[in-house]
């Protein structure tokens, strides 16, 4: 029993390194595979003041909506996914539920709609769906999977009568959701205007900005993922150092301390000033995406940092992490990435997740 | 994955500690609770009052933290039998009984621990925590509860309090595990005052000191309650399929409309 309680539950850290300029970079994918983001934050050792082009790309965050009390089915109707689901990016995941306690849903921007239930929920609502993969021997969740956007999904088709019928007539449900919509450009209504009657509320990410002294960095080669004892550090260390530094961590090991014994990893540099930003909200990947580039053009002027880092978590309770795969709440439900972006425009990959979780792509 | 429970808050005579538990209990998270009251037959002869509901206790129900819907609460009776005859009001169809939604017995003996587990109509049966056990678990009543559905409790308010009980809780809760295998566990307080109350992530956690596996520990606070809970509403339908609810009729307007049908008929 001694070794089972020394164990903590499972987690993975997966790294990768690239180029931000090879034509076969899979940044932007992975950026856009992880769909629900909720704080992104990002860290510029040796600066002081944010250009302005990042200001400004922070501003144009965008915003998103939160609808009390949407209905379902209300998902499901033609309306809303001509308007909204075909043009264009559209995401919805609902508020205040617990994956691990209550039923969830979510859209992808693909168009598929996830919702995963509880054994009762799922036994009233007569829709096929599949057991979880984290629910044990006793199948006590279950994930229903709607591809909105498949060809036989049209509005007369058994398969679209049948969901309406199950999320209509036989279990209404409704939660509150959080919506983005990504629009490319097509004209037609808002999500604003299209929702006026159910209670919508359009709300701005919060955004902080703090510039940190006298920080201590670790020293990265960019080519070296594991680092060498005397000359760099490793992607572990670096991603402990981390977040330590985002959760206010002092790094000083102080003897009058009683929350915290860490050190910054060796070998390390003391940096003047750091610039720290957050950003909370409902935030999604195409503006990631261009944070990322503007972040990638911040090297191109001489700096004095070595490398900058960006920070996305996901949401603890959305039912998927990266693209269709499932996420549970074991103990805890982080889903984040973070990336490290050098001078020479080299990048690290980190991706973490947690105990109910599958390893991300 | 259900919703995590409560099934032991201790139901004292004061209403506003009785508000502030279940307030303490929402904000922790638990979106069940049960209200329990023990009846001890070693003192004198006790009248099995009816369960007060609790939507007269509490006109307002406190939200749980994290999501939208209100706390649940659910009435429990808990009989502390040292006495075979105690048993006896078990068997009786005693109107009050019926109208808990949990019934629990903690048996004292080793002679009651198999008659509770092998015949007693109950939900829950309780495992003592605060003294060292005076008999042992054998395999036989314990196999043949959990075929019958019951479940196994234990307290962890006790463990809070004194050190002496800790080390009690840790010897009983093992020992029965290595009978049980860490099937149909409920852990639960019997807290009297919210700071005794632990948030149901932590108590999983604690379930791995009593030698319980990860997911074992976290459904003995959620899953295995919501069982229960199903297990005590059972009692109240027969064989578990059919529920009868009172369902109040209007006279009068049965009368209007029979003749009503009667006329359309003739007139056809």
């Amino acid at each position: 029993m001694p070794a089972q309680l020394a164990r903590a539950p499972r987690h993975l850290l997966v790294c990768e390194k690239g180029h931000a300029r090879h034509p076969r970079s899979r940044h932007a994918a992975h950026v856009r595979d992880h769909a629900y983001s909720c704080r992104v934050s990002f860290l510029i050792p040796e600066c002081a003041l944010l250009p302005e082009v990042l200001k400004s790309t922070i501003a144009d965050i965008g915003e998103y909506y939160l609808v009390r009390n949407l209905s379902i089915h209300e998902l499901v109707a033609h309306e809303f996914i001509d308007a909204f689901v075909k043009k264009g990016s559209c995401y919805a995941l609902t508020y205040n539920t617990k994956i691990d306690q209550d039923n969830t849903a979510a859209l992808l921007p693909n168009g598929k709609l996830i919702l995963s239930v509880d054994k009762d929920t799922y036994e009233e609502l007569g829709l096929q769906g599949r057991p979880s993969r984290y629910s044990g021997k006793k199948a006590m969740r279950y994930i229903i999977t709607i591809d909105l956007t498949d060809a036989g999904f049209h509005p007369e088709s058994k398969k679209h009568n049948r969901v309406l019928w199950a999320l209509k007539e036989k279990k209404p449900l409704e939660f509150d959701f959080l919506l983005a919509w990504y629009n490319t450009g097509a004209e037609g209504s808002t999500l604003m205007s299209y929702f006026s009657k159910n209670q919508i509320q359009a709300l701005k990410p919060k955004i902080t900005f703090s510039t940190l002294r006298d920080l201590q960095c670790p020293v990265l080669q960019s080519n070296d993922l594991q680092g060498k004892p005397e000359e760099s550090c490793s992607t572990e260390e670096l991603f402990e150092w981390l977040g330590a530094v985002l959760n206010q961590v002092s790094l000083d090991n102080n003897s009058s301390s009683f929350l915290s014994t860490y050190c910054c990893p060796e070998p390390n540099t003391v940096v003047e000033k750091a610039f720290l930003c957050t950003i909370t909200g409902f935030i999604i990947p195409e503006k990631i995406i261009q944070l990322l580039e503007q972040l990638c053009c911040y090297f191109g002027e001489p700096k004095l940092a070595y490398w900058l880092t960006l920070t996305v978590h996901g949401f603890a309770d959305s039912p998927v992490s990266w693209r269709e795969s499932e996420h549970g709440f074991h103990k805890g439900g982080e889903n984040l990435y973070n990336f490290v972006i050098f001078r020479n425009l080299d990048y690290w990959l980190q991706m973490a997740v947690g105990a109910h979780d599958d390893c991300p792509p | 994955m259900a919703g995590f429970a409560d099934l032991n808050l201790p139901q004292g005579p004061d209403k506003k500690s009785l508000q502030s538990l279940l307030e303490a209990a929402a904000h922790l998270g638990y979106s069940a609770v049960a209200l329990n009251h023990v009846i001890d037959f070693k003192e004198k002869k006790q009248e099995i009052i009816k369960p007060v509901s609790p939507s007269e206790l509490f006109p307002s129900l406190p939200i749980v933290q994290g999501t939208s819907k209100r706390i649940k609460v659910l009435t429990r009776l808990t009989l502390v039998v040292s006495d075979p005859s105690h048993c006896n009001l078990l068997r009786s169809t005693s109107a009050n009984i019926r109208l808990y939604d949990i019934i629990a017995v903690f048996p004292k003996t080793e002679k009651l621990f198999h008659i509770a587990c092998t015949t007693l109509d109950v939900d829950l049966v309780c495992i003592n925590v605060t003294e060292k056990l005076p008999f042992y678990f054998r395999r036989p009543p314990v196999n043949m509860a959990i075929d019958r559905g019951i479940y196994f409790e234990l307290l962890y308010t006790p463990a809070i309090k004194d050190s002496t009980m800790r080390r009690y809780t840790i010897s009983n809760a093992i020992s029965l595990m290595q009978i049980c295998k860490g099937k149909n566990i409920v852990i639960s307080s019997a807290a009297e005052r919210p700071l005794e109350l632990r948030g149901p992530y932590d108590v999983a956690n604690l379930g791995l000191l009593f030698g319980l596996s990860e997911s074992e520990a976290k459904a003995a606070v959620s899953t295995n309650c919501r069982a229960t809970m199903l297990h005590g509403e059972t009692r109240k339908t027969a064989c578990g399929v059919v529920y009868t609810v009172k369902k109040p009729r209007k006279v009068e307007e049965e009368e209007t409309t029979v003749p009503a049908c009667k006329k359309a008929k003739t007139q056809a």
